[in-house]
């Protein structure tokens, strides 16, 4: 048979290790831009503990085109969660890259506890899009206001495609107290069907759903 | 007390959450069976209504309870050749796309987590003896790791129940198994090809030991956990793995609810996950 | 029948789009994310996707780029739907293998005509 099995374990592998141990802050940052998609992911991780980690890992983001260094980069941000971090993420939600900006929004949809104190400034951000992102965001965020949020959303924003996306959300986690404001929305955009669809679909699930 | 009654639009509500969660959708012919287990949960929960159990479940922290639910929702049973289709996909696919990479005559290495009690890596090695012509040219190592060291100690001994080798074709169980009283033992030259360890796979410093793998089967794992552990494991395999090396999950699962940094390639024999050649 | 793929993250846009597009004589499936979809499209033959730009995992180009490189065979035209309409984005969607490039919210006739057009059917 050519089954072979190590006798120890575990299995100490030695080659190819890009790791090096026993870095500074200093090498870690400059670790950063090695050419080696690897070795740049290791830096990553072996900043993520040090204290001022945030400042190069966000730097780094906006040259960083190996996908894989991109996740690894957003994750340490999201485990980091200090001030620069959290700015470093939100930042991304305005980039060009399409697949940056989702990911941040996975990201910060893990962190609800650092999310919560900008969640109201990203909902009046003057971008509409920014604002549909941080409906996505209130999906997974655990906080008593969420569903107040979502009706403040659907009776001021003006952008119809922000209140299509709170909609969307309330279908989910809403109750009685959303139905006024979904309401007032359909006849506030009574000539598109879309927003007709998604609140009649909206009404129904939080009428009909048990008692 | 009144009974526990699950709306039309409950169903609906709760239909398009799981599937979000876990890419497993059920149609309308599974009313009955979603509503009598999700009844179920909610009595075991002493939750008041459809709705505040909903509720609990979406913004539990520890997701202990959607763990339970995922459990009451899924058949989890572990026994030889389970989702066969995916080792035929390694040993008609997987086995001789690695082969072409390689640029030596280094093993192959292929790990199993987690390992239950060993039907998963045991069926990988019987497949590949019995299925893959090159098992006679390359050197393959087969890890298999779990959480649980009691388990582990059940997988290294090998001993199974008629229940567990049921799906075995007939001369497999004859050449590999000896039939003992209260069933079956599995040979001492495939106890000999797999190598268990104990691992938790969420602890970065447990794992770095395990690198260069070529194929990681990781089935009906990753679907009990929340959506940022899930991350976490994709990253931790990602570093495991060698370039074009292949992830299989569990034929309920998948890749699209974890991560995304693995391609997607499909197989005639099943959809499978490779870390990319190159950077894409 | 013509089979179309609607890829959206969004639960109530994927319902809203299959009413639309089964009335109209299609029969639909759905995906969550552009890994979803690449795991139904290399495995179904569809005739046309409508695709959203943001979601996670992976968005719509990132999709069409893959669908477009791994299947050769299968060139399918697709929508790609969107809350954005600024130039570059629309760039990148053509770039990306995208037919024709629509901004939400979307009419239900706005849609079937653009389907029935790009799958070549005459009205």
């Amino acid at each position: 048979m050519a089954f072979i099995k190590k006798t120890a374990t575990p299995i100490h592998c030695t080659e190819h290790d890009e790791r090096h141990t026993e870095r500074d802050f200093a090498d870690l940052v400059a670790e950063l831009g090695a050419e080696n998609e690897t070795a740049r992911r290791w830096a990553v991780r072996d900043l993520t503990p040090l204290p001022d980690a945030s400042q190069p890992l966000v730097a780094r983001l906006a040259y960083e085109e190996s996908a894989s260094v991109r996740a690894a980069i957003l994750n340490a941000l999201a485990q980091i969660g200090d001030h620069a971090a959290i700015a470093g993420l939100i930042h991304c939600l305005r980039s060009e890259d399409a697949g940056l900006r989702n990911e941040a929004i996975e990201v910060l949809k893990a962190i609800p506890q650092h999310v919560e104190p900008v969640i109201h400034t990203l909902l009046n951000d003057s971008d509409s899009d920014v604002r549909i992102f941080a409906v996505n965001i209130l999906e997974s965020l655990r906080h008593k206001d969420v569903e107040k949020w979502l009706i403040e959303v659907i009776e001021k924003d003006p952008h119809i495609n922000v209140c299509a996306t709170a909609v969307d959300l309330l279908s989910e986690v809403g109750t009685e107290r959303a139905l006024p404001a979904l309401k007032q929305l359909k006849i506030r955009f009574e000539d598109d069907p879309y927003i007709c669809f998604t609140t009649d679909l909206a009404l129904k699930r939080i009428e009909d759903g048990s008692q | 007390m009144t009974a526990i009654t699950i709306s039309n639009e409950d169903f609906l509500k709760f239909k398009e959450f799981f599937y979000r969660k876990t890419g497993i959708l059920f149609d309308d012919s599974k009313r009955y069976f979603v509503d009598k287990r999700l009844i179920e949960r909610i009595q075991a929960t002493d939750s008041e209504n459809f709705r505040s159990y909903f509720t609990m479940v979406r913004f539990e922290a520890s997701g202990n309870e959607f763990q339970n639910l995922v459990n009451t929702m899924t058949v989890n049973e572990t026994y030889f050749f389970r989702e066969e289709y995916q080792f035929k996909c390694l040993v008609e696919s997987l086995m001789d796309e690695i082969v072409s990479h390689k640029k030596d005559k280094s093993p192959i290495r292929i790990w199993s987590v987690p390992s239950s009690s060993g039907e998963e890596p045991y069926s990988i090695a019987i497949y590949l003896l019995e299925y893959w012509s090159g098992i006679n040219d390359w050197d393959v190592e087969i890890m298999s790791s779990d959480i649980d060291t009691q388990i582990i100690e059940q997988a290294k001994r090998g001993h199974y129940s008629a229940r567990s080798v049921q799906h075995l074709p007939k001369p497999f169980l004859a050449k590999y198994f000896r039939h003992e009283n209260d069933g079956y033992q599995i040979c001492d030259d495939l106890r000999s090809a797999v190598e268990f360890s104990r691992v938790n796979i969420m602890e970065t410093s447990e794992v770095r030991a395990y690198r260069n793998m070529d194929i990681i089967f990781c089935r009906n794992l990753l679907i009990y956990f929340d959506d940022a552990s899930r991350r976490q494991v994709a990253e931790i395999f990602y570093d495991a793995m060698k370039v074009g090396g292949f992830v299989c999950l569990g034929h309920s699962e998948s890749m699209s609810r974890i991560s995304s940094l693995f391609r997607v390639r499909k197989f005639p024999e099943a959809i499978v996950y490779q870390k990319p050649l190159e950077h894409l | 029948m013509k089979h179309i793929l609607v890829i959206d993250d969004a639960a109530t846009v994927r319902l809203y789009h299959r009413g639309i597009l089964e009335n109209a004589g299609y029969s639909v499936d759905e995906a969550i994310n552009g890994i979803e979809a690449l795991e139904k499209a290399l495995v179904k033959p569809y005739d046309l996707f409508i695709v959203d730009v943001n979601m996670p995992k992976l968005d719509g180009y990132g999709f069409l780029k893959e669908f477009r490189r791994q299947d050769d065979a299968l060139q399918s035209p697709a929508i790609m739907v969107t809350t954005e309409a600024s130039g570059s984005d629309k760039q990148l969607g053509y770039m990306s293998g995208a037919n024709l490039y629509i901004t939400k919210p979307i009419k239900p006739n706005e849609l079937v005509n653009y389907a029935r057009l790009l799958l070549g059917e005459t009205l």
